[in-house]
C-alpha cells in the first residue's frame, strides 16, 4: 500500500475502547508512533506545540532580559542574544503556535465537514514526525553553538536544514488539511457551508502552502552559502533575517487567520446564536488571508528591509484592519442578541479577536513616517521630517509580534476549552481557563506596550542590544509582559495535563455546548471513522435544522446515530 | 425498422450515477506543486534581484572565465518538452484502458528525464564554475540543483505510478495517480522554462 492511499485509521491491537463503546485511541507506544488516526496526530501536534511554546516564551524572557541590559555582557563574554532571540522567535512561531493550530485543524476539520478522516492520514503522520524531528534538530543545533550568531559553521548549517525540515513538515500537514477541506466534505457540505473554523483553517493552510516554501528556499541558500564559506557565521543579522518574511506584519497575520474563524464558531455556540451573516464572514476571513499573503508578496523586499515606503504595503496594512473589525462586529451582534454565558472559551474568543484588532491597528503607527514623507515630497516640502515618528527598524515590530502571539495564544486557549470534550474526552478546568486567558491577554499587552514604547524610544530592532540610555522602566515592562505570557502558556499546559489525568471522562454526550455544527453530532471523543455514515447537510448549521440524516442510513437524530455507532462497535 | 438510440435503453427513473470519488491525490498534488513552484520562484527571484544589483554596479554577473553555452540548455528544454508530451500520452492511454501504451509512455518519459539530468551534469562540467569561488556560483548551483532534485522526485512519482499502472491498479475508471504524476511532471518542466530563461538565456 502506498503513501497515497488511505489505510484504516488505527490498529485494533493497539487501541482501547472508550467508556461510550465507541471512542478509541492508540495507547501503546507503537500504536501512537505508527498511528494514522487524524485525532491522535492532531493531539500530538497540540501537545508538542504547547511544550515548544512554553520553552519559546521562557527563552523570550531571557532574550528580553539580555537585550535590555546593555552592560550584562560588556565584560567581554560571548553575545548569545542573537541565538537566544532567534530560537525563541522561531520556536514560538513554527514550533509552537503554527503546530498547535495545525493540530486543532487536523483534529477538528474532518469532524466539522463530516469526513471519516483527514485526507492522507499517513501523510499527516509523516508531516508530524518530520516537524518533530526538525524541531529536535533545531534545538540540537543551538545546543552545539549553531543558529544565527553561533560559532560553529556545521551547526549553523544544521540550523538552516532543521528549520527547513520543520517548515516542510508544516507545509505537508497544511496540504493534507486543505485537501481534506476541498475533497472530503460530506454530502451537501459546499464550501459556502463549511463552519467558520474550517474555512479559516483552509485559508490559513493555503497562505502557509504559498508562503512558507519561500522561506524554505531562502534557508536552502543560507545552507549552501554557509557550507561553501560565502556567508560567515558571524553575519548573524543576515541569518536571523531569513525568517523576517514570516515574522513581521503583515505576513505574521497569517497566524491570526484561524483566530477569526475559531472565534466566530465559539462565539456563535456559547451565545446560542450562530453568527448572523455566514458568507460575509467567510469573505472577511478570506480577505484577511489574502492581505496577509498578497501584500507581503508585493512588498516583500520592503519588509525585508523594514522599509514601509511600499505603497501596496501601506494600503494593505490599512485594509487589514477592516476584516478583523467586520468579524468582531458580526460577533458583537451574536453577543448582544444571544445569551452571554461567561465561559473561558467565549471570553477567550472575544479577547483574541480584540487583541488581533489591536495588533492590526497598532501596526498602522509604522505608516506615519512614510505617509508624512509622501506628503512632504508630493504636496508640501515644509514638514520637518526630523520630528516625525520613525518606527521602522526599531523594537516596535517586536510589540506587534507580541500582540499577534498573544491573540493566537488566547484563541488557542479558547479553542482547546471549547473543543476539550472532543479532543481530550474531558472538560478543561474553567477557573484555570479564565486565568490563562487573563494572563495571556494581559501579558501580551504589557509586553507589547514595553516593546512599542521602546520603539518610540528609538531602541534598535532585536537582536541588537538596547542603547545605554534605555529607560529601565520600559525594559522591566516588556520583561514582565513576556514572563506573564510564558506563565499563561504554562497554565494552559498544566490545565491540559490536569484535565487529562485528574478529571473524570465527560462521557459520550456529543453536544457539550448545544453546538449546531457537525462535530457536535459525534460522541466525545469521536470514534474511529467519526460518523456511522456520511451525514447529509443542507445548511451551515445542520444540527439546528432538525434531524440529521446519514447517507445509507435511515433518517435519525444525532443521538440515534451515536447509538448506531455503539452497536456497530 | 424503428430508430433506436442508446438513450432508449436507459429507463427514465434510474437514479443518476454516484458522483466520482473526489480526486484527493490530484488536489494534493496540485497544492504541493503550487508550494514547490512558489519556493522555486522565490529562488529565481533571489537570483534575478542579486543579478540586477551586481549589473547595476557595472560588474559582470557570471564569474570570470565562466561561459554558459546555449546548446545544452536548449536541448535540455527540448528533451523536457518532449517528456511532457509522453507523460500526457500515458494519461491518454490509461483513459482508454490501454495499459501497455501507458506503461511505454511512462518509460519514455523517464528516459527523457534521465537524459535531461545527464545533459545538466555535462553542462556543469563544461561551465567550469567552482562553487567555492563565488557566491554567484552557489546561487546558480542551488537553483539548477534544486530543479534536478525536483526532476528526480517527479521521476520517482512517475515510476511508482508506472508500476501501479502495470499492476492494474489504474484504469479508465480511476486514473488519478497517473493524472497526478502528469501534473507534477508538467509543473517541473514548466519551472525549467523559468530557469532556462532566467539563468541560461539572460546569463
Amino acid at each position: 500500500m502506498a503513501l497515497t492511499e488511505t489505510r484504516p485509521d488505527t490498529h485494533a491491537h493497539s487501541s482501547t475502547t472508550g467508556a461510550d463503546g465507541g471512542a478509541t485511541a492508540p495507547t501503546t507506544v507503537d500504536g501512537v508512533l505508527g498511528t494514522g488516526d487524524h485525532k491522535t496526530i492532531g493531539r500530538l501536534f497540540i501537545i508538542g506545540g504547547v511544550f515548544c511554546l512554553i520553552g519559546a516564551l521562557i527563552l523570550g524572557v531571557v532574550a528580553v532580559f539580555y537585550a535590555n541590559n546593555f552592560d550584562s555582557l560588556a565584560a567581554g563574554g560571548t553575545d548569545y542574544l542573537p541565538q537566544i532571540w532567534s530560537l525563541s522567535r522561531d520556536l514560538a512561531l513554527f514550533g509552537g503556535l503554527a503546530p498547535i493550530l495545525i493540530g486543532i485543524a487536523l483534529y477538528m476539520v474532518p469532524l466539522q465537514i463530516g469526513a471519516p478522516s483527514t485526507a492522507f492520514p499517513r501523510g499527516a503522520a509523516a508531516a508530524l514526525w518530520t516537524w518533530f524531528l526538525g524541531t529536535d534538530l533545531l534545538i540540537l543545533a543551538y545546543v552545539f553553538n549553531g543558529g544565527p550568531g553561533g560559532g560553529r559553521a556545521d551547526f549553523v548549517v544544521l540550523w538552516a536544514a532543521s528549520l527547513a525540515m520543520m517548515l516542510g513538515g508544516l507545509v505537508w500537514a497544511m496540504v493534507c488539511i486543505a485537501t481534506t477541506i476541498l475533497g472530503a466534505r460530506t454530502q451537501g457540505m459546499t464550501l459556502e457551508r463549511v463552519p467558520h473554523a474550517t474555512w479559516s483553517f483552509f485559508v490559513f493552510s493555503l497562505v502557509g502552502i504559498f508562503s512558507l516554501p519561500m522561506v524554505m528556499t531562502e534557508l536552502l541558500l543560507v545552507f549552501l552559502r554557509v557550507r561553501y564559506l560565502h556567508l560567515p557565521v558571524t553575519e548573524s543579522a543576515s541569518l536571523t533575517s531569513v525568517v523576517d518574511g514570516m515574522s513581521l506584519a503583515p505576513a505574521i497575520y497569517w497566524l491570526g487567520i484561524p483566530v477569526l474563524g475559531m472565534g466566530a464558531d465559539i462565539i456563535g455556540v456559547h451565545t446560542e446564536r450562530p453568527i448572523k451573516f455566514h458568507q460575509p464572514l467567510l469573505v472577511a476571513v478570506g480577505l484577511f488571508g489574502v492581505l496577509s499573503f498578497g501584500v507581503d508578496i508585493v512588498g516583500l523586499s520592503s519588509v525585508r528591509g523594514v522599509d514601509f515606503s511600499n505603497g501596496a504595503l501601506v494600503v494593505g496594512l490599512i485594509i487589514a484592519v477592516l476584516p478583523v473589525l467586520g468579524v468582531l462586529a458580526l460577533a458583537g451582534d451574536s453577543i448582544r442578541n444571544g445569551t452571554f454565558t461567561p465561559r473561558a472559551a467565549l471570553i477567550g474568543a472575544l479577547v483574541s479577536g480584540l487583541l488581533l484588532l489591536l495588533a492590526t491597528a497598532a501596526s498602522l503607527l509604522a505608516l506615519v513616517e512614510p505617509i508624512m514623507s509622501f506628503i512632504d515630497r508630493n504636496i508640501t516640502d515644509s514638514i520637518d521630517m526630523t520630528n516625525t515618528l520613525i518606527l521602522n527598524g526599531t523594537r516596535f515590530h517586536e510589540g506587534i509580534r507580541a500582540l499577534v502571539v498573544g491573540a493566537v495564544l488566547v484563541a488557542i486557549i479558547a479553542a482547546l476549552h471549547h473543543w476539550s470534550t472532543k479532543i481530550w474526552g474531558r472538560r478543561m478546568a474553567e477557573p484555570l481557563g479564565f486565568f490563562a486567558v487573563l494572563a495571556a491577554a494581559g501579558g501580551s499587552i504589557v509586553w507589547a506596550v514595553g516593546e512599542i514604547a521602546a520603539g518610540f524610544d528609538d531602541q534598535p530592532w532585536l537582536p541588537a542590544r538596547a542603547t545605554e540610555d534605555f529607560n529601565s522602566g520600559l525594559a522591566t515592562l516588556s520583561l514582565v509582559g513576556v514572563a506573564i505570557t510564558a506563565g499563561a502558556a504554562a497554565i494552559l499546559g498544566a490545565n491540559m495535563a490536569m484535565s487529562f489525568v485528574g478529571r473524570k471522562q465527560a462521557g459520550s454526550s456529543p453536544n457539550t455546548w448545544s453546538g449546531t455544527t457537525l462535530e457536535w453530532a459525534t460522541p466525545s471523543p469521536p470514534p474511529i471513522g467519526n460518523f456511522p455514515a456520511p451525514p447529509i447537510v443542507a445548511s451551515p448549521t445542520p444540527l439546528a435544522d432538525g434531524e440529521l440524516t446519514y447517507a445509507g442510513l435511515e433518517a435519525s437524530s444525532a443521538d440515534d446515530a451515536e447509538q448506531n455507532e455503539s452497536e456497530q462497535q | 425498422m424503428t430508430d433506436v438510440t442508446p438513450y432508449d435503453f436507459i429507463p427514465a427513473d434510474v437514479a443518476p450515477a454516484t458522483p466520482a470519488r473526489p480526486r484527493l491525490l490530484v488536489l494534493a498534488t496540485s497544492l504541493a506543486s503550487a508550494a514547490i513552484a512558489m519556493g522555486f520562484m522565490g529562488l529565481i527571484g533571489q537570483y534575478v534581484g542579486q543579478r540586477a544589483d551586481v549589473i547595476a554596479t557595472g560588474e559582470r554577473w557570471l564569474p570570470d572565465g565562466v561561459v554558459i553555452p546555449l546548446t545544452q540548455p536548449n536541448f535540455m528544454g527540448l528533451t523536457l518538452a518532449l517528456s511532457v508530451i509522453t507523460i500526457w500520452w500515458s494519461v491518454s492511454a490509461i483513459k482508454n484502458d490501454d495499459r501497455p501504451n501507458a506503461f511505454i509512455a511512462f518509460v519514455i518519459s523517464l528516459v527523457f528525464a534521465f537524459a535531461y539530468l545527464a545533459q545538466t551534469a555535462y553542462l556543469f562540467t563544461i561551465m567550469e564554475m567552482e562553487i567555492l569561488a563565488s557566491d554567484r556560483a552557489v546561487l546558480i548551483y542551488g537553483i539548477v540543483g534544486s530543479h534536478m532534485v525536483l526532476t528526480i522526485c517527479a521521476m520517482g512519482f512517475a515510476a511508482i505510478m508506472a508500476l501501479r499502472t502495470l499492476g492494474g491498479e489504474y484504469s479508465a475508471r480511476d486514473y488519478e495517480g497517473v493524472l497526478s504524476s502528469a501534473l507534477f511532471w508538467t509543473m517541473t518542466v514548466s519551472l525549467y522554462g523559468v530557469l532556462w530563461y532566467a539563468i541560461y538565456i539572460t546569463k
